[in-house]
């Protein structure tokens, strides 16, 4: 006699971990939020967080990513994790209203495409970097 | 009794049904079922999953704009009971619902027609490419080869007769 498997779920405990609504990270439509002008100036000039990664002095605001220093943030900006995001981030923000004119409830928009950019370059170098003259 | 739609594919959830997730900004997101909630928790994109709505009316497979759709709406405005408003309001939904009906069946049938149009085009183009496919071209090939002779035998007999006028009168200039 052929019993079924019973364990299909085996090895992918970490998938369920990383996808539970506890661990859960920005949405695109709240990286939206934050892209606009006045909320970008405090995400990119934070004040020091010991806790944060790099005291929250490298942050990528469309990745909503904290990184250690200004190399690995730049590196970041090459990856391709960003450019995905940013191109993710072209489109319009799907929210709970579009869910609702999707339904029927009121006429429906269609999204707009614009255009989006890596966040200017940090200035200030590290001081051992700098070539003595 | 509220009908809610799910965020997800903006199918209605009737009471008990679904689950509803609160995020940290007090938007609440409901779930028609497990199905839904799942793609969202893997940041899928409405839009892009095929069998939601969002993606039918982005792509236009569904009506998407039209002034049927403003009347069913979230208005936030408070209502005083009136026996009367309501009785006719129930009538005006359902005369609505049966206009919206119509309209959306009438869009997806013009979209379907550009396709048979389409498709009728190809078959034309088709036959003429593979007709040799059909009707071989050898066919057929004999009597029209004796109607070219025929009229080539008619051609030269008149073209004898021309020669000859023409010798006729080399014959005067002599």
């Amino acid at each position: 006699m052929v019993y079924k498997r019973r364990k299909y779920h085996y090895g992918d405990t970490h998938l369920k971990k990383k996808w539970r609504t506890k661990r859960r990270t920005k949405d695109l439509d709240q990286i939206d939020e934050d892209l606009k002008p006045q909320n970008a100036e405090k995400l990119l000039n934070q004040e020091t967080d010991l806790d944060k990664p790099g005291s929250a002095q490298f942050y990528c605001i469309h990745c909503a990513r904290y990184f250690i220093n200004n190399t690995a943030l730049e590196d970041h900006f090459r990856t391709k994790v960003h450019k995905r995001r940013l191109k993710a981030l072209e489109l319009d923000p799907y929210t709970i209203e579009d869910s609702e004119r999707a339904a029927g409830h009121g006429s429906f928009n269609f999204p707009e495409k614009r255009k989006i950019e890596t966040q200017p370059h940090k200035d200030d170098e590290v001081p051992s970097k700098r070539i003595k003259q | 009794m509220r009908i809610e739609t799910c965020y997800f594919c903006s199918s209605r959830i009737y009471p008990g049904h679904g689950i509803q997730f609160v995020r940290n900004d007090c938007k609440i997101f409901k779930f028609c079922r497990s199905k839904c909630h799942a793609a969202f928790k893997k940041k899928k994109n409405p839009r892009k999953v095929k069998w939601t709505k969002a993606y039918r009316k982005t792509v236009g497979k569904e009506l998407a704009i039209d002034p049927s759709f403003e009347f069913e709406k979230r208005r936030n405005i408070p209502i005083k009971y009136n026996r009367e408003k309501w009785t006719k309001a129930v009538e005006a939904m359902k005369k609505v619902e049966k206009i919206r009906q119509k309209r959306q069946n009438n869009y997806i049938m013009q979209r379907l027609r550009k396709g048979r149009e389409i498709e009728t085009e190809r078959d034309i183009k088709e036959v003429q490419r593979d007709l040799s496919l059909i009707r071989a071209p050898a066919a057929g090939m004999k009597e029209r080869k004796a109607a070219e002779l025929a009229m080539e035998e008619a051609r030269e007999s008149d073209h004898d007769e021309e020669m000859a006028e023409i010798e006729d009168g080399g014959e005067v200039m002599l």
